[in-house]
């Protein structure tokens, strides 16, 4: 894929060449990668706000994920923008009763990297995340929703290696994150959402640490360079346990993910660029 | 190489967060899916979320040794729903149920051992002469001393302001209304609020609400203001005399509406005392899916005072269904109310 991105950047180039006659100068090209995905798999739920037991079933979302190589230190420092959505729907033990959940989550990371070894490149850096959503238990009566939302900084990295399989280029990627402080969203411990509506706002936004709120997403990636458009098969997972105003919110998914994925680069051809173009990839 | 070795340890260091991220989560007490496990299971939900230990006088700690010690081998699981119901009725409240598919438990006493007080069918046939008017569930009629009458059986759906004016305009050239609400066994706290902005001028103190903040069974948030604003112009807002008929079946959401109607200088209360139900129920649930719903967020009244045991009819206003002139076709509460608005 990355021989044909070169041949075509070269063509372009010197095309563009050709027009404007000028010299040549070392330029940076920075492809955008991205990532539509699919995801299905387990959920599992308690929230004592709602219930003191425990709910399982399933959950399924859909990402948005872009990464490239930051403008001001291309070859350190990268970006990583995700969006997603995500609904579940659980039972009790018994199985008389559902919980629902629907959310959204957007956050934006930069992130130091380094290519350790051949094929091999770490990443470390920050992440900041806003997660929105709801979960809904039908049989409640004056308390069935329990709001989420959270802003928080995260602590995230990455290792991704490019690898052969047979004649297949593949790209693995793990990337683990963690939130290290914010805010987030609790109700008070037997607080109707009336008195909420009332305007009884005090003590909503708690203070978000990993003692209060602990998260830790991972997902392990595999992009499978069939041509320009990849094969993206992987596992998502996200550990949630949150404890506020007396009560508590264990959160877990594990998923299996699927989608494709891309390099993407734009040239505007009235831009004067060099005719030794260095193009710096966002994972590697 | 320095910075690699800070990326791998960064790395490692997810990687164990990752193995260990179920030990970070905050515990959940979980109990057996047994006899014992759901007992102890619905005795620490009331514990911890019920929100009228002391106004009952009930001593929680005992009725856990009282009741628990019932259950043994030969338990079953109907043996067991009886002892947890009879566990419930020691709080006497009206918003306490425990469901189980083959029944729901309910404290009946709070109305039972009181006179009714009230015959719907003497009423529509007597004096409405199977002549009234209907909008949904409510329904209404002009009496023949120029009275209105308004029937609000329940809480649970209301009508829409456009269809209370309505009923008011047909009132127009009334000298007075009554507004029954006995049996009604409540719903919507907002339905209430629906109709007492027809009859207010300005925005009235409506109550105080509080909750729980913690397990303890004295952890108690403030109480907050809870205020009722007039229906928008140009609907219509009733401020003539107004009687809000009341008896011990008026519960929970019609309690807080009686509360309410009670604090406004044009309306007296005539009838019984209320049924109570002034804790917003909460929902919860049982290892073995039973539900349980129980009192949660206490609700005073406008002066602040808790209506959990029912609000009394205004002074020199308490009246009960007289047995004679209901056999002879009288309803003595609504008698009352139409002989005090018209002075006879």
């Amino acid at each position: 894929m990355q021989k044909k991105i070169f041949l075509l950047i070269g063509l372009l180039w010197n095309a563009l060449s050709a027009l404007s006659g000028q010299a040549d100068s070392v330029h940076v090209l920075r492809p955008v990668t991205v990532a539509y995905t699919l995801e299905a798999g387990s959920s599992h739920i308690a929230d004592t706000y709602l219930s003191p037991i425990k709910y399982s079933g399933w959950g399924a979302g859909l990402h948005y994920e872009r990464w490239q190589a930051m403008k001001f230190s291309p070859e350190r420092w990268v970006m990583q923008l995700r969006f997603g959505v995500r609904a579940e729907s659980t039972l009790n033990f018994a199985g008389n009763a559902r919980m629902w959940f629907g959310g959204i989550d957007f956050s934006w990371a930069m992130m130091r990297r380094w290519k350790v070894a051949n094929g091999l490149t770490l990443g470390a850096g920050g992440k900041a995340g806003l997660a929105l959503g709801a979960l809904y238990l039908e049989r409640n009566g004056n308390n069935p929703v329990a709001a989420k939302a959270a802003v928080t900084l995260d602590a995230t990295c990455y290792a991704a290696y490019n690898m052969n399989v047979g004649r297949l280029p593949v790209t693995l990627t793990w990337q683990p994150s963690m939130p290290l402080t914010g805010v987030f969203f609790s109700p008070d411990y037997g607080e109707l959402y009336y008195e909420i509506y009332l305007g009884n706002h005090s003590g909503l936004v708690r203070y978000a640490w990993p003692g209060s709120y602990f998260r830790l997403d991972n997902s392990v990636m595999a992009d499978l360079h069939f041509g320009a458009t990849s094969l993206r098969l992987g596992y998502r997972g996200c550990i949630e346990s949150t404890s506020a105003n007396n009560i508590v919110s264990n959160h877990f998914t594990h998923s299996f993910v699927f989608g494709i994925s891309g390099e993407w680069l734009s040239l505007n051809p009235r831009k004067k660029t060099s005719g030794n173009p260095r193009i710096i990839n966002a994972l590697f | 190489m320095k910075h690699h070795i800070v990326s791998l340890l960064v790395s490692v260091a997810f990687g164990f967060a990752a193995v260990l991220g179920f030990g970070a989560c905050h515990e959940i007490e979980g109990y057996e899916n047994d006899l014992k496990g759901n007992f102890e299971q619905l005795w620490k939900i009331m514990d911890e979320h019920y929100c009228f230990f002391e106004q009952k006088g009930v001593d929680w700690d005992e009725m856990r040794v009282k009741y628990g010690s019932q259950i043994n081998a030969r338990t079953g699981t109907k043996g067991l729903f009886r002892i947890m119901a009879a566990m419930l009725d020691e709080l006497k409240d009206g918003h306490v149920n425990l469901s189980a598919p083959f029944e729901t438990s309910y404290y009946r006493n709070w109305w039972s051992d009181y006179p009714q007080n009230y015959n719907e069918r003497l009423v529509q046939e007597k004096y409405l002469h199977f002549n009234y008017m209907s909008l949904g569930a409510v329904y209404y009629y002009t009496l023949p001393q120029n009275v209105g009458y308004i029937r609000i059986p329940s809480f649970e759906s209301g009508l829409g302001d456009g269809n209370i004016d309505n009923i008011l305009a047909t009132f127009a050239s009334a000298s007075a209304l009554i507004v029954d609400i006995r049996d009604n066994g409540g719903g919507n706290m907002n339905v209430a609020d629906n109709y007492i902005s027809h009859f207010i001028g300005e925005t009235v103190t409506a109550g105080f609400i509080s909750h729980k903040t913690g397990s303890g069974h004295s952890d108690f948030s403030a109480p907050r203001r809870m205020t009722v604003e007039p229906v928008a112009k140009p609907h219509l807002i009733w401020g003539k005399p107004v009687v809000v008929l009341t008896n011990r079946s008026t519960f929970s959401a019609a309690n807080y509406f009686a509360a309410v109607m009670k604090s406004l200088p044009h309306v007296t209360v005539v009838g019984a005392t209320t049924g109570g139900g002034a804790g917003v129920p909460f929902s919860s649930e049982l290892s073995c899916g039973w539900g349980v719903r129980f009192s949660a967020c206490p609700v005073l009244d406008p002066a602040g005072n808790l209506t959990e045991f029912g609000v009394e009819p205004s002074e020199g206003c308490a009246v009960d269904m007289n047995a004679l002139d209901e056999f002879s076709g009288k309803d003595t509460i609504l008698d009352f109310a139409v002989a005090m608005l018209t002075n006879q």
